[in-house]
């Protein structure tokens, strides 16, 4: 038997007719919030945020997922996995066009994964390195052959993660030079018109969508904003209507909560799991010691941080898995991430390790760079030289910009610990694995292994949950997984992020996939 | 030689004086800029959230971050003076094109603040002195004190929450409706509609600047012996105000305004930034943080010139209010 899953046509009926009983209104101009400005619009080039943030209304994926993270038809209609793992099979929609007319057909599809994904995308070279093929028998099949299982994979397949971008209009050239990146041709409901920067973007609907009767919307335009408190005035005056991943700062959604016009969510962001954690240096003294890291992580009072710096978003963490990840089992609670902080203990491993107090009771000094991302990540830093300062290490902060921190941390490993966050994504092969494996110490690369931990017995479980087409499996791997991560604590996992949109309660259905903000909104509407 | 055939050449003359010193001025940031760490190869692998070494080191050649720096510097001038102020690789755009769409809206905002600035600032400095030590001259000195010493960013975002918020009377923020997109005269309306704040909030600090400068300007004047002289032929206050005074009082102010020209463009980030007004100030300090050099040079190159531009305007300017300064 082989699973088989068609959901297609029927569930995608049922599913509209079921909210067609809502009644949802055509027409209206959608202003919303983009910021920073992204720096094009090619997300088969850049995974950066903004560029999520617009390129999915322009670009779709073959697959989307729902808000409990089930699979559901993008452009493809149907997927079939079989028994071995090794043949992934897509029937493509038909009728669907490019924006300048072209047909889209399964040619788009290889060329998009093989030529482009594969090649280019920071994060392609891991979600489809088992494809070594993919065969296109007609114009509406794609079939994946893959040298091992990758259940991973069939997490990738959303519009921002993997945009199936059109081969005619990059076939040949230079992908990362195409003018594509400024003047994006896609499948999706909305079309790009114009891009003035520091601006807006603006994308009007296309009248030739492949679903009937969608988008609603008439324009999308993305407004840049630079000062969040002009973005939360805006918000409030309804001259945007839409700003998600902390467009409005946590202080001010606290008080805007509060307006009938405007509402909150944490929804759609459950393939992204951001979690905040410390890096540290283990390649050198002091923190080359699993039992000053482990001593740290029992010292921190991890829910500080949400109650007084975020405002009280957040979850703290449990484990170096997001436990966004409990549904699929992967999730493991773990030891050495104490619900409450334990200062004696912390300060007994510590003594057991003889890392011993001189006169003025300090053990160790050192420096803690902070994520350069904005002032909430300064006032962490603040607290965690706090409590830290109470075992007697004594830290010293650094806040630097961007460029420098990063050239720092991942170019020249000139760190000793590090305030950072991570997007844990869908599946941990495609977002926490490249923050411990031996072969993600790529110097120079930003966002891997900059602990530069290394241990053989990890990268043999990596290489399994990864491998490993039986979930049952996975389960067992992965629990084992964090089990040796909270033993070794090579990053010490803070807490679970929630980013916050908000958004005019004249809006409806703006956060349908579990992608949120990243989705394609399509199935938006304005209430008049 | 007749006096408007001196006048162009002192203007040649000074254009010509001003290239060696547009080339120091990029050469000097050419130099400034490079000690900064990272580069603009590393601020886009960050942001694209992974990149691989091979990729940085094809960017870096791709940018000529490969060479060394007098290589780089030498190209770049050799460009320069063909008129190629280079691309951005971070915007995917040639830096004329950019830097051009971006100074539109400045030299709006800029024009607006000086006239506002230095046309309310002669008035009220004119209002101060004539009536000085009055309540008049107290409540304007008072004015002048508080607007300089507000933070402007503050100033902005109370603008903000009373005239938007509170009054609707003007939008938030932005250069024009994005919902709409008005075209023809209803768009230069919307425009101007979106320009009132942030030119207010902009001039109130150089309002206060002119105020005091044109009272202590003109109290300095009126105790000059010319206007004894003037009273003594008997001509009226009004005509000893209006014709002998304000016109050597103004002298200092437009030399003030000259200079600010310059500091405008980058006194403006907060502003631009509050009212999110798509200015150079904005540009230029994006730029920096995406250390995309080519965009900055070409900024500062641009200011340079105008700053140039402007103080030429200026010493013109001088000959007309005081004949007695010549040019030569």
């Amino acid at each position: 038997m082989s699973i088989k899953k068609w959901l297609s046509i029927a569930s995608c009926t049922l599913f509209f007719s079921a909210n067609m009983a809502i009644a949802q209104e055509a027409g209206g101009n959608l202003v919303y919030i983009v910021q920073p400005e992204p720096p094009s619009l090619a997300p088969y080039l850049s995974t950066s945020g903004p560029i999520g943030l617009v390129a999915p209304k322009i670009y779709q994926g073959l697959l989307d997922y729902d808000l409990e993270l089930n699979i559901v038809p993008e452009l493809a209609e149907s997927y079939e996995i079989s028994d071995d793992g090794l043949t992934v099979t897509f029937k493509l929609q038909q009728g669907v066009t490019w924006h300048d007319g072209k047909p889209f057909t399964s040619a788009d599809v290889q060329f998009t994964i093989m030529e482009v994904l594969k090649k280019f995308h920071p994060r392609g070279p891991n979600s489809f390195k088992e494809v070594s093929e993919i065969q296109t028998p007609d114009d509406h099949t794609a079939i994946f052959k893959l040298d091992r299982p990758a259940p991973y994979m069939m997490r990738a397949f959303a519009g921002y993660e993997s945009p199936i971008v059109p081969k005619h209009l990059l076939e040949g050239k230079d992908i990362r030079e195409a003018d594509l990146a400024n003047n994006p041709v896609g499948t999706g409901p909305f079309k790009f018109v114009e891009w003035k920067k520091g601006q807006y973007i603006r994308l009007d609907k296309n009248e030739d969508y492949w679903k009937e009767g969608l988008p609603y919307l008439d324009r999308l335009v993305a407004r840049v904003i630079p000062d969040a408190s002009t973005r939360t005035a805006a918000m409030e005056s309804g001259e945007v209507m839409y700003g998600a991943y902390g467009a409005i700062p946590n202080v001010d959604v606290v008080r805007l909560r509060e307006m009938d016009s405007i509402g909150i969510t944490t929804e759609g962001y459950s393939m992204i799991n951001p979690m905040a954690l410390l890096e540290f240096d283990t390649t050198k003294p002091p923190f080359d010691n699993p039992a000053i890291r482990n001593a740290i992580s029992t010292a921190l009072d991890r829910q500080f941080f949400i109650d007084n710096i975020w405002f009280g978003y957040g979850k703290t963490a449990t484990s170096a898995l997001s436990s966004n990840f409990a549904p699929t089992g992967l999730y493991k609670e773990s030891p050495n991430y104490p619900g409450k902080p334990d200062i004696a203990a912390a300060n007994k491993m510590l003594d057991d390790a003889g890392i011993t107090a001189n006169s003025d009771g300090v053990r160790l000094t050192a420096t803690l760079d902070l994520i350069p991302y904005g002032e909430d990540w300064r006032r962490a830093g603040e607290y965690i030289k706090q409590a830290i300062g109470d075992i007697g290490i004594d830290l010293d902060l650094r806040y630097e910009d961007v460029p420098t921190w990063i050239k720092r941390v991942y170019g020249d490993y000139d760190f000793a610990m590090n305030l950072n966050y991570f997007y844990q994504l869908p599946d941990p092969v495609i977002g926490v694995h490249r923050h411990y494996g031996t072969d993600q110490i790529r110097k120079g690369t930003p966002f891997v292994n900059s602990s530069r931990y290394s241990d053989p017995e990890l990268d043999a479980l990596l290489v399994e949950g990864a491998t490993s087409s039986d979930p049952e499996a996975r389960v067992g791997i992965y629990h084992k997984i964090q089990d040796k991560l909270s033993a070794d604590q090579p990053v010490v996992n803070l807490f679970e992020l929630q980013f916050i949109t908000v958004f005019n309660n004249k809006l409806k259905d703006h956060d349908f996939s579990a992608m949120g903000s990243y989705s394609s909104f399509d199935r938006t509407w304005l209430e008049k | 030689m007749n006096h408007s055939a001196k006048r162009v050449r002192y203007v040649l003359k000074r254009l010509l004086q001003s290239i060696p010193v547009v080339i120091a001025i990029l050469v000097v940031n050419f130099f400034l800029l490079h000690l900064a760490e990272g580069d603009a190869a590393d601020v886009l692998a960050g942001e694209a959230g992974s990149a691989t070494p091979e990729y940085m080191a094809q960017l870096r050649s791709k940018f000529g971050l490969d060479k060394p720096l007098p290589v780089q510097l030498a190209i770049y001038l050799k460009n320069v003076l063909s008129l190629d102020l280079g691309y951005s690789f971070r915007h995917d755009m040639p830096v004329a094109k950019l830097v051009f769409d971006r100074f539109i809206p400045t030299l709006l905002l800029m024009v607006s603040t000086i006239l506002l600035a230095v046309g309310f600032g002669v008035v009220l400095g004119l209002l101060a002195a004539s009536g000085l030590n009055t309540w008049r001259d107290n409540l304007i000195s008072i004015f002048a004190l508080i607007t300089y010493a507000t933070p402007l960013f503050w100033v902005g975002l109370m603008m903000i929450v009373v005239f938007s918020l509170k009054l609707h009377w003007f939008p938030t923020s932005g250069m024009e409706n994005v919902a709409m997109f008005y075209e023809g005269w209803d768009r230069v309306k919307d425009i101007a509609h979106h320009l009132v704040m942030p030119t207010i909030t902009l001039s109130l600090f150089y309002l206060a600047l002119y105020t005091r400068l044109m009272r202590a300007s003109m109290l300095e004047q009126a105790g000059m012996d010319y206007v004894v002289t003037a009273r003594a032929k008997g001509l009226t206050e009004r005509r000893i105000v209006f014709v002998h005074i304000l016109r050597n009082a103004l002298l200092p102010v437009v030399t003030m305004a000259g200079v600010q020209v310059g500091a405008l463009i980058g006194g403006s980030v907060i502003v631009e930034s509050v009212f999110a007004w798509p200015g150079l100030g904005m540009l230029a300090f994006e730029a920096l943080f995406a250390r995309d050099l080519n965009l900055l040079l070409g900024i500062f190159l641009l200011s340079a010139l105008l700053v140039v531009a402007i103080n030429l305007i200026v010493d013109i300017i001088y000959s007309f209010l005081d004949p007695r300064i010549e040019v030569s």
